[in-house]
């Protein structure tokens, strides 16, 4: 990961110890969960709101000429970061590779989804590519293009899963990760993985279920008040996108390995890691690996476990869920809750990248500037330094916090919501839900924790 | 290695905790006080 990661200077004078913090937040989804059974006693996400924007700008926003503009925009971003990251200086600061994809991309693109829809899709370079190019097809062939394989159900989200555990990997695991040729190199060959894949499968069934980052964003896209439907951009009711989801095999790895990931990188900043993970690497150490290659294990192991206890504190929920009756197996209720999970993952990626995001996401004006590192200025932004006055350390932290506990509030109502669909009882759907409470409180005190680990 | 120089650091960790240990501990006697009204209702 880039230098400056995410806590920048540790917090001095809080009111309150920051262990506190947790309690007070397990008490806010105590009290929500109350609220809930109380106040909101019938399914109301479950319908469709969704209407156009007014005036025509539906429409026009999701035009062919804006539709092309993004996809070219998309694709000219691609390109410079592979030829950044190939040509440029071989600096993980100096060059726009690093910090493209790592801050803009892989952060900020989050937020960005959960405020204006899935504007990936939009510019999506792979999709505009492999669009493009069955365009060319038939237009040099004179005939329609054979059928594409039908997508097998049973692959369902697990490719995407598995993208973003290798996207993972390659952010906490290998070795000089940010250097821009590796990640130049890197994005040449999920291209061309992709390529064949929407060759083989069809661009929009790849893209909507297989391609890692398509999946990933829309996904936190959903919790968008903001959708585009057959062409038109418009609005929906706020986090009715996410029961819309279609649940396939490999959706609920896919969330644990979100979340997982983020932990595991909070954690990784922490004591407890950086106490334990000697004694695994000198263990790898012992069996013959070279020191580069046994420390690389060790994340590895450490990757795998967290997002193993993401699954599994899941999956725990979902068994005590079934415990209190209604007919449903654990697999079936993991699967019926897993929307809620999303907005858990935002909260995660929010609350642990958040100085990650705000400090180093400036950095990308320079180097907007200046791709390669070779002294050109080409918007005049070349000369730009990052304000690290932009916000405090406490400040930081209640925005943690603030995050956190959204996040799961927000959690706890798709899942009281998606129970009342679920159960016939209404009774039986809040004693569900005691479980689902105690996934919430169990992943925002784990979350409160790794914040304040990573700032020892 | 661990050590109890390091304890006050695990209290602290072992706090965050603490609601959630609460509340499965909570979870736990509710759900066996439930179990044993069922079984003694099905006895009679």
């Amino acid at each position: 990961m880039i230098p400056i990661a995410h806590g920048l200077v540790g917090r001095t004078d809080l009111p309150i110890p920051e262990w506190l913090f947790g309690w007070g937040a397990a008490m806010v989804l105590v009290v929500s969960f109350v609220a809930l059974a109380l106040l909101w006693p019938e399914p109301r996400l479950e319908r469709e709101h969704w209407r156009p924007l007014p005036g025509g700008l539906g429409r026009a926003l999701a035009s062919r000429p804006v539709e092309i503009a993004c996809a070219g925009v998309g694709v000219a971003l691609l390109a410079v970061l592979i030829w950044s990251g190939l040509h440029g200086i071989q600096s993980p600061t100096a060059n726009f590779a690093p910090t493209f994809i790592y801050v803009i991309f892989w952060v900020g693109l989050v937020p960005a989804s959960v405020l204006l829809g899935d504007i990936f899709k939009a510019f999506n370079p792979w999709r505009a590519i492999g669009r493009a190019f069955a365009w060319l097809a038939r237009a040099v062939s004179r005939t329609e293009l054979p059928a594409p394989l039908d997508y097998p159900n049973r692959l369902g989200n697990w490719p995407a899963a598995a993208g973003i555990f290798a996207f993972a990997v390659m952010e906490l695991v290998v070795s000089n990760s940010d250097e821009p040729e590796s990640l130049a190199v890197a994005t040449l060959v999920y291209s061309a993985a992709t390529f064949v894949a929407m060759a083989l499968y069809g661009v929009d069934a790849w893209i909507e279920r297989g391609e890692a980052f398509s999946v990933y964003f829309n996904l936190f896209s959903r919790l968008s008040p903001i959708e585009t439907r057959d062409g038109v951009v418009g609005y929906r009711k706020p986090l009715s996108g996410l029961p819309a989801l279609q649940v396939l095999p490999g959706s609920v790895p896919l969330l644990a390995v979100m979340i997982g990931s983020v932990t595991f990188d909070g954690a990784g900043e922490g004591p407890l890691w950086t106490g334990v993970a000697p004694d695994i690497a000198s263990f790898f150490r012992d069996v013959g690996l070279s020191p580069q290659r046994a420390l690389e294990l060790t994340f590895l192991v450490g990757l795998v476990a967290a997002i193993a206890l993401v699954y599994g504190f899941y999956r725990l929920g979902a068994i005590g869920a079934k415990s209190v009756g209604g007919g449903f197996g654990a697999g079936r209720l993991s699967r019926a809750f897993v929307h809620s999970l999303v907005p858990i993952a935002l909260a995660y990626v929010m609350a642990h990248y958040f100085t990650f995001l705000l400090f180093n996401g400036q950095a990308i004006w320079p180097l907007a500037s200046d791709p390669l590192g070779d002294g050109s200025n080409l918007f005049g932004t070349a000369s730009r330094q990052i304000d690290f006055t932009l916000i405090g350390a406490n400040a930081t932290w209640y925005w943690q916090v603030a995050f956190v506990i959204g996040g799961h509030v927000t959690a706890l109502t798709l899942a009281h919501d998606r129970a009342l669909s679920l159960y016939d009882d209404a009774k039986l759907a809040v004693r569900s839900q005691y479980w689902m409470l105690a996934v919430m409180v169990g992943f925002t005190s784990l979350a409160l924790w790794l914040l304040s680990e990573a700032n020892q | 290695m661990i050590t109890i120089a390091h304890a006050g650091h695990w209290l602290t960790s072992v706090a965050y905790f603490v609601p959630v240990i609460a509340f499965l501990v909570w979870l736990a006697i509710t759900q066996l006080r439930e179990r044993r009204k069922r079984s003694d209702r099905g006895d009679r």
